[in-house]
């Protein structure tokens, strides 16, 4: 074998601790929620449940409003990731290829937003969405979040672009065509990578809020999946632990499928970024 | 040319969205609803009391709804708040009864004096849960239910440790305790009778068995009183009891872990706790479980077991005031207490009062005092903190209570 | 022209996040209870409010040691993250498949849940954790009490929040490493330059946009966060002694419902946070447009 080869066997093996470090509370959940009771709370821990139970996930299934409120989360997540990457890419792009006198102060006033303790928001801005009937609906909810994604998606796509050897973009604008739409034409496929990596970011911030979705969402038929799951552990009586961990893994299911069916696009930026260098 | 339709387009779909979902919210104002706010514990105990109040409101109001809302003890104050702020008040709240006063020195609740003759069985009001909802002598909280506090034991544990019957004073306890103790030595992390580091809840109910107390008034204002000879007394039981019966760590607190699942591991022969702890000591010990009433320190008494419950107030905000406190009528109907005596709660009237552990335990209480700012002494985990430096020996029980006693008065003091 | 790209954005944060802006700033300097909330009236009392939070030992001790937290939680979270998007680059592909599944997963998780389960994996009876540390004889964690101490705690959040953050960072430095140019790398390597040299003068530059948004987000973020730390603890082993900046607002605006002084709190944070990440937004804003 070659010093390359063995580099790589080290390093497949350095990953691959990793990856069983990384993922365990992940395993331990979704093996919690396999678990009959007397497991989950033996003294000796159950690696693998040798006799799986699925009434753990029938009791999260069947706890009120699971299905409207999984409509609910794909609905705002859906929205709000498509409207925001969109509003975002445009305002990297004008970050990123122009100078314009108030960029600076976009800047800030982008970054200034992260920067506000969220804490601090809840009540006022509770207040002023309830002025415009914005409560209890999932409009409010989505606006608010676009607030959350916009601003870092911005500045991320912006490093994306900015990120691109200048001879590449060069390269292939012999057209000749309008700058702006060209550039744009041209820019999509190699910023694509930063893209999904964007989307898949405000995909999961999103589907994971619960402060504000909690604060705005009152009824039970209109909360995203965050709330639901928050109820299993609001009661001051039995939390039902395996139903908890049976209703977390469905919660992260849809974030998977999510990035399964887009972490394709990685590889094909990868890919697509060889063949033109 | 196309990225200027692009972002032209982005703009009007923004717009749009802000514009159509305005004026769908419009039509949530005309129809005739009542908000009620319960906790989920209603959701998952007795979903039946609910839809029972609901269709009597319903057929006693016609073109009426009721939409309850469920919230979770550990934020609905945080989102009351924000409805006040807001004027989106619900028309109904269910607040713990440790949580009413400050809310009542605020005004933030509606005076339902008036309508207290309507409420079932108010004349025969526990005394405790009544004090919790009256403020300035006005009526703003009716009673909901109750729960006082038992220990939930192992019979087979305690038969095979020769303890014939229950202990009749703490001394007595403490002496099973050793039974317990000496029988399951071979079970590592064994516990004769468990209880958190930081319960409070159990600590002071020592510190009100020997007279003392957490707080007075003295010409108007707050004084702690931990620091008192008969509360030092109380606190000193309470650590010997703890540190000869319970291994739970010194500073856990008593919902996590809850005690019923290290019951069902089998490290504990008893829990403290509210009545309806068994329903969840697992499969393998249910059979094996039954209560009894904690005992004082004086012969053949109960230990006075704190009231916790809930009250159900009319928040000043809502515009259906009267219609609210119909829905609270109904719901705290005759009926529905039983409903809710049935599920292991302790009902809201002495006349309806049965002989359950739990209702027998209610008969010695001790409640927080009735300050303003005790949500704050709460919060604040003033109690918590003494007890855990206790048992850690990071201050002697004399240290402890003056330091706590002084930032309690403090916090109560406050403007 | 740009201002027509930029113009969405801007009209989407003033409509939502004016108002609340305004109305922090105004609460900062007023007294508004919940008294004055019910009342819909707050009393005007200046700087007062400010005034009280500077004076606060609890304010200094609480700004100190998130300072300190924060610097821990973004170093550990761009080291780490870093490396493994670098790692990603050198295995094959099916590890890489694997890592970057464990990444997402891991992402993937609601962080209420992420608390929960990190509890119950270090809870005192019979946390799984304290079982394999005791099994592997790194030590005796039988019934060890993982929220005993301060400097535990917040080793814990740490190690949670670092945990949750370094999938976002390995994923991105990944993506962006897709985009430099195979050759580059080879080039230099043929020239005999070693790893390291390589590292530092072909890949870091490449990487260096994304690197500063990174960090400077980190910063943002790690400096106010509220959730992990107040579930994981708990809010009955809260106190003075343990307080975050997130956690400390929380207690005094929200529990405590001084609203104004809550305010105020936040403007501070504000102030605090944007000095802290100045040196990294001025290199950002610097970085000219290519024309």
């Amino acid at each position: 074998m070659t010093v390359r080869g063995a580099r790589k066997q080290l390093w497949n093996a350095v990953a691959l601790l990793l990856t069983v470090i990384m993922a365990f509370p992940v395993f331990w959940m979704v093996s919690t929620a396999f678990k009959p009771d007397d497991q989950i709370f033996s003294l000796t821990p159950t690696w693998i449940p040798l006799h799986p139970t699925l009434a753990h996930f029938g009791a999260a299934i069947h706890k009120p409003y699971f299905w409207a409120d999984v409509k609910n989360s794909l609905i705002v997540v859906s929205v709000t990731v498509s409207i925001a990457m969109v509003l975002a890419f445009l305002a990297a792009v004008a970050l990123a290829k122009y100078r314009f006198s108030g960029r600076a102060i976009f800047i800030l006033l982008i970054i200034g937003i992260q920067a506000l303790p969220g804490a601090g928001l809840i009540i006022p801005l509770y207040v002023v969405l309830a002025r415009y009937h914005q409560v209890n609906v999932l409009s409010g909810v989505i606006i608010t979040y676009m607030t959350f994604v916009i601003p870092f998606s911005v500045y991320t796509l912006r490093g994306f672009i900015l990120g691109i050897p200048k001879d590449l973009e060069e390269a292939a604008m012999v057209d000749g065509s309008t700058r702006l739409g060209a550039f744009i034409k041209i820019l999509l496929p190699l910023v694509a990578p930063g893209l999904v990596a964007t989307s898949v970011f405000a995909f999961i911030t999103i589907w994971n809020e619960y402060i504000f979705a909690r604060t705005l969402l009152n009824d039970g038929a209109k909360q995203t999946l965050t709330v639901w799951l928050s109820y299993f552990l609001g009661t001051s009586r039995n939390t039902d632990w395996g139903a908890l961990m049976a209703a977390s893994t469905l919660t992260a299911i849809p974030v998977v499928i999510f990035f399964l069916i887009i972490q394709r696009r990685i590889a094909f930026g990868l890919t697509s970024g060889a063949v033109r260098g | 040319m196309r990225l200027r339709i692009i972002a032209a387009a982005s703009i009007v779909a923004v717009l749009g969205v802000v514009a159509a979902t305005a004026s769908a919210g419009t039509s949530r104002q005309t129809a005739n609803k009542l908000t009620v706010w319960l906790q989920v514990d209603a959701q998952s105990g007795w979903p039946d009391l609910v839809a029972a109040a609901n269709q009597q409101f319903q057929a006693d109001h016609p073109g009426w709804t009721v939409d309850v809302q469920y919230q979770n003890w550990g934020d609905h104050l945080q989102k009351f708040d924000a409805t006040i702020a807001a004027n989106t008040s619900p028309d109904v709240i269910e607040m713990g009864n440790t949580e009413m006063v400050k809310y009542m020195a605020a005004g933030a609740f509606a005076d339902i004096s008036s309508f207290k003759g309507n409420f079932a069985n108010s004349a025969n009001w526990l005394a405790g849960l009544a004090k919790s909802g009256t403020y300035g002598g006005k009526l703003y909280g009716v009673p909901y239910y109750a729960g006082s506090r038992v220990v939930t034991y192992r019979t087979d544990l305690y038969q095979k440790a020769g303890i014939k019957a229950a202990p009749t004073s703490l001394a007595q306890f403490m002496t099973d305790a050793k039974k317990l103790a000496a029988t399951n030595a071979k079970v590592k992390g064994f516990s004769p009778v468990y209880s958190a580091g930081t319960d409070w809840y159990f600590a002071m109910a020592f510190v009100y068995d020997f007279g003392g107390s957490i707080a007075t008034t003295h010409a108007g204002k707050w004084v702690g009183s931990l620091d008192s000879k008969k509360s030092i007394a109380g606190l000193t039981a309470w650590k010997n009891f703890w540190q000869a019966t319970s291994k739970a760590s010194p500073t856990s607190d008593e919902n996590n872990p809850a005690p019923y699942n290290v019951y069902s591991q089998g490290t504990a022969a008893s829990i403290i706790g509210p009545g309806w702890f068994s329903c969840c000591v697992g499969n393998k010990y249910k059979t094996t479980t039954a209560q009894f009433v904690m005992p004082s320190h004086t012969p053949n008494k109960p230990m006075p077991g704190f009231l916790g419950g809930s009250d159900l107030a009319v928040p000043a905000g809502s515009s259906n005031k009267a219609l609210a406190a119909d829905w609270i009528k109904d719901f705290t109907s005759t009926s529905n207490e039983k409903g809710l005596q049935a599920k292991g709660n302790i009902p809201n009237a002495t006349n309806l009062l049965g002989t359950s552990v739990n209702e027998r335990a209610a008969a010695r209480s001790w409640f927080v005092p009735a300050a303003k700012h005790w949500v704050d002494v709460e919060n604040g985990n003033i109690l918590r903190n003494m007890l855990s430096e206790i048992l850690t020996g990071k201050l002697t029980v004399a240290q402890a209570a003056q330091s706590a006693s002084a930032n309690i008065t403090s916090v109560l003091n406050q403007s | 022209m740009p201002y027509l790209l930029i113009l969405p954005v801007v009209l989407v944060m003033a409509a939502i996040l004016g108002y609340p802006l305004y109305s922090l700033g105004r609460l900062s300097l007023q007294q508004y209870g919940l008294f004055e909330l019910v009342q819909h009236k707050g009393k005007y009392i200046g700087l007062a409010n400010f005034r009280s939070v500077l004076h606060d030992q609890v304010f200094w001790h609480t700004l100190e040691r998130t300072i300190v937290f924060t610097f821990a939680n973004v170093g550990l979270t761009m080291v780490i993250g870093v490396l493994l998007g670098l790692l990603l680059v050198r295995v094959s592909t099916w590890v890489r498949i694997a890592l970057t599944s464990a990444l997402v997963l891991v992402w993937s998780m609601p962080q209420v849940v992420a608390v929960e389960v990190w509890q119950w994996m270090t809870n005192y009876q019979n946390g799984v954790i304290s079982y394999v540390l005791t099994e592997l004889h790194v030590g005796d964690y039988y019934h060890h009490d993982w929220y005993g101490s301060t400097f535990s705690q917040l080793s814990l959040v740490t190690a949670l929040i670092v945990w949750g953050a370094v999938p976002f960072v390995a994923i991105t430095t990944y993506a962006a490493l897709s985009q430099v140019p195979r050759e580059l790398i080879e080039a230099a390597e043929i020239d005999g330059a070693r790893s390291w040299r390589v590292f530092f003068d072909v890949t870091v530059p490449i990487l260096k946009p994304v690197l500063l948004i990174l960090t400077s987000l980190s910063i943002l973020w790690d400096f106010a966060v509220f959730t992990q730390p107040f579930l994981l603890i708990g809010q009955p082993h809260l106190h003075p002694g343990n307080y975050l900046m997130g956690v400390y607002l929380y207690e005094t605006g929200y529990l405590g419902t001084d609203f104004g002084r809550g305010a105020a709190i936040s403007v501070l944070m504000l102030i605090v946070v944007a000095v802290l990440a100045s040196f990294w937004v001025r290199r950002m804003v610097k970085q000219d447009p290519a024309t």
